[in-house]
């Protein structure tokens, strides 16, 4: 392969975890994938009577009964919770086990606002004249909370980084385990990201009247905006060494990635997506592949009419006219958008694609932007037998890109 | 893998601004203290009084009003020293791809604040755009991307007092693999009087009524907390023989860089893993072919904080063994904490500058066996290892070479 002739290490993915509107569990998130259902709707989370808009991919209740939720669990923030199980079940899937004290693993982590939604509650009190409350409610409120207790759970001693690039994150922290792995920094990486929703986020978005009243709607005609949601996603990457020796079943390959930055504005993306070309002619440069192989794309796709558009200008550009040959999706039409861990759960989406060799359709109603033209998959999975290579794309606020390139390992 | 150099700094504190004034107040070991605004009643009688905060520092002549009143605070710091930063370096900014890694503690504050003020008081229907815009953790290395047209990738590391470290390791390992030409990297961080009152509420920070007054101690037996800080540091670090080549400075070269995690901290202080983190910083420098031996100044992340310096002590003698440690230096009681301010002075440090005895050290203390800087001279270094461990569990080091 082309990692071997570079005389790089390869990273494989042994696990998968994950948590989402559709509920604890990558199984359930596989399920609502197929289902061609969307998971976003009215949601519980914050009082939000008085915001713009009334939906949301919440997380039901969780997590399940049988999961051990031990003696810090309480003190947890829900962004946190997510975490720490999303990151225990793709441990459990790559067989493996905490305490991880004894390997050389690390987490790579990302999120957009940590335990914020513990903070607002914290806040709300302390302007309250003489309150005094509960410190436990600012402990998680740090962005680098979820990963540092997967770190804590896990007995992670190796590095432990979060990367707060807004909706970029997810895909930062694959890339950033991806780099420990090939530099032989650690042999096992949890990479991934957590969010939950928080009225600072919502109220924000809203602001920029960047969201949609009811489910977004990517790549379709008449779409007004993104839909925020909440969860967290998780993948184990070893390095192919170390997976072969202990006798591991690789899920997908994770070949390589690429960044870049617009450098043009705080919110708009580059109208001809010149800043995500960019980013996709890394990704590809870096996994020493042809974008003829790419398979299937799951594209950032929001749902902004602006991010859809200059979305799919950048795969023109890096595509050419097969860009509207290429199977696309969105999962954010599915679960909504997990801002800093969107990246993370979309990889797991594309994985489980390679894997099962079929495209997850996108749901919304309308038809498809014939101004885009994209080929979005529609109504049920669509097989893709052949497709041994896909894209993920996140593209961010402040203009950071990142595309992952995966390969299907069989 | 080639090597990553430093050719540039540019940094923003309590001290002034630029590499100059930060040496000064390091030479004459004077943090500039202000009193803290207590008006919005966030504090407790009994908290912190001072920080080392900036006040009206004049920008103006690296931003421009009209680009800095569309920044938050944080943002126009960032700007600031980043320009500072390429214009020491020189040569044609826009050359090749550059990559902007940046850490902060915890993001634009002031600016989060003020959306969570507007949605308590006036509802959600009167949030403001900019300042949503502006309140995300990466809106500063976003702000330097654009005002540096910067279009390589954009990364903001948000891992505490270990951040700085984190942002150099990662455009110094980028620089070295190809991945980039260059990359602007280091720390923003704002410090509002919520943030302060916060910190001091998980008693993190010095207070008055502390045995020997309010003052960030490091290393003393008498310390209570650290005193927060605020600014920007920005360095420009590039391939070694492209900056030969165009005749550029080099102030430094990064040689080694790591991290690692101390499970047993809680999530906001530090814990006692001090074996563990030595052994990580062991295999650093095992990476780099470099022993402790190759080591001849430390510019650690020492604070004055109870726990974070028992457990720096820890690890360094984990680190050296039997042997004495090199000299140690401990600038975060002149510069305050955050800001990346220990990253300018491991550059001085790296060069040989002068640094005036440890502000705050007084009491030796038993337990950590560590005797920060006392004036006088320093050997110039061959290497100087660069430590920081953060409330949390994180840490990482640097080891930075003399050119």
């Amino acid at each position: 392969m082309a990692s071997e002739a570079k005389g790089r290490r390869r990273a494989v993915i042994t696990g998968l975890g994950a948590v989402s509107a559709w509920g604890w569990g990558v199984g359930l998130l596989r399920e609502g994938l197929r289902s061609g259902r969307t998971a976003i709707g009215p949601f519980q989370r914050f009082d939000h009577t008085r915001h713009r808009t009334h939906v949301a991919g919440e997380v039901p209740a969780g997590p399940p009964p049988r999961f051990a939720r031990g003696p810090r669990w309480a003190r947890l923030s829900l962004a946190d919770r997510f975490a720490v199980f999303a990151a225990r079940e793709a441990l459990a899937q790559a067989g493996l086990e905490g305490p991880l004290d004894e390997r050389l693993a690390g987490v790579f982590f990302a999120s957009s606002t940590g335990g914020m939604l513990e903070s607002e509650r914290y806040f709300t009190e302390l302007v309250r004249p003489g309150a005094r409350p509960p410190l436990g409610l600012m402990s998680s409120q740090q962005i680098n909370g979820p990963g540092d207790a997967v770190a804590r759970d896990l007995r992670v001693t190796g590095p432990v980084q979060t990367l707060s690039s807004a909706c970029a994150s997810g895909a930062l922290a694959l890339e950033a385990a991806l780099a420990a792995i090939r530099a032989g920094e650690v042999d096992l990486a949890l990479a991934g990201g957590s969010d939950s929703l928080c009225e600072i986020t919502y109220s924000g978005f809203n602001a920029l009247r960047a969201v949609d009243e009811v489910p977004c709607r990517p790549f379709r005609e008449g779409r007004a905006g993104m839909s925020i949601g909440e969860g967290a996603g998780v993948l184990i990457l070893e390095s192919l060494e170390h997976a072969r020796a202990r006798g591991a079943t690789p899920l997908a390959e994770l070949r390589g990635s690429g960044a870049s930055c617009d450098a043009s504005h705080m919110t708009a993306p580059h109208p001809e997506g010149a800043g995500a070309a960019l980013a996709l002619a890394r990704a590809f440069a870096d996994a020493s592949l042809d974008p003829s192989e790419v398979g299937f794309i799951n594209a950032h796709g929001t749902g902004t009419p602006l991010n859809d558009a200059a979305e799919f200008a950048a795969f023109k550009c890096a595509f050419g006219a097969r860009a509207s040959e290429i199977p696309l999706t969105s999962t954010k039409g599915v679960v909504g958008h997990l801002l800093g861990s969107s990246g993370a759960i979309e990889a797991i989406a594309s994985v489980l694609g390679l894997r099962d060799r079929e495209v997850h359709p996108t749901p919304g109603g309308g038809r498809v932007d014939p101004a885009i033209g994209a080929r979005l998959v529609l109504d049920t999975p669509q097989a893709v037998p052949d497709a041994r290579v896909a894209v993920s794309t996140s593209l961010a606020f402040g203009g950071s890109n990142v595309a992952l390139v995966l390969a299907r390992w069989d | 893998m080639t090597t990553a150099v430093v050719t540039g700094v540019g940094v923003v504190g309590s001290f002034g601004c630029g590499l100059n004034a930060l040496a000064e107040a390091l030479r004459a070991s004077r943090p500039v203290l202000v009193e803290v605004d207590r008006a919005a009643g966030y504090h407790l009688p009994e908290s912190a009084r001072t920080a080392a905060l900036i006040g009206a520092a004049d920008l103006t002549a690296w931003v421009p009003p009209a680009s800095a009143r569309r920044m938050s605070p944080p943002s126009k710091l960032a700007v600031a020293a980043a320009r500072m930063a390429t214009e020491e370096a020189g040569g044609d900014g826009e050359a090749g791809l550059t990559e902007v890694v940046l850490a902060t503690a915890f993001g634009p504050a002031s600016f989060t604040e003020r959306m969570l003020r507007g949605l308590l008081a006036e509802g959600p229907g009167t949030a403001s755009p900019f300042l949503f815009t502006e309140c995300v953790a990466n809106a500063p290395a976003a702000q330097v991307a654009i005002a540096g047209q910067a279009r390589g990738p954009n990364i903001t590391v948000t891992q505490r007092e270990a951040g700085p470290l984190l942002a150099l390791g990662r455009a110094a390992a980028d620089v070295a693999t190809g991945s980039v030409e260059r990359a602007l990297t280091g720390a923003a961080d704002e410090s509002p009087p919520l943030v302060h009152a916060l910190l001091d509420r998980y008693r993190a920070l010095s207070r008055p009524g502390a045995d020997g007054g309010e003052a960030a101690r490091p290393f003393d037996r008498r310390r209570s907390g650290f005193c927060l800080g605020e600014g920007a540091t920005v360095l420009v670090v590039e391939e070694e023989a492209a900056a030969r080549t165009r005749g550029a400075r080099i102030l430094a070269r990064v040689r080694a860089w790591g991290s690692a995690f101390d499970p047993s901290a809680s999530r906001v202080s530090w814990g006692c893993g001090h074996e563990p983190l030595a052994r990580a910083a062991r295999r650093m420098l095992d990476r780099a072919s470099l022993a402790p031996s190759d080591i001849d100044l430390v510019v650690s992340g020492a604070s004055g904080s109870v726990a974070g310096d028992r457990l720096e002590a820890a690890t360094l003698h984990a680190l050296w063994g039997e042997a004495p440690l090199p000299p140690v230096l401990a600038p975060k009681s002149v510069t305050g904490e955050y800001g990346g301010a220990q990253l300018g002075a491991a550059i001085l440090a790296t060069a040989g500058a002068e640094f005036g005895p440890t502000a705050g050290f007084e009491t030796f203390d038993p337990e950590l066996r560590v005797i920060p800087h006392a004036g006088g001279p320093l050997p110039l270094p061959r290497r100087v290892l660069v430590s920081s461990l953060a409330g949390g569990g994180a840490a990482a080091w640097v080891v930075l070479e003399r050119p």
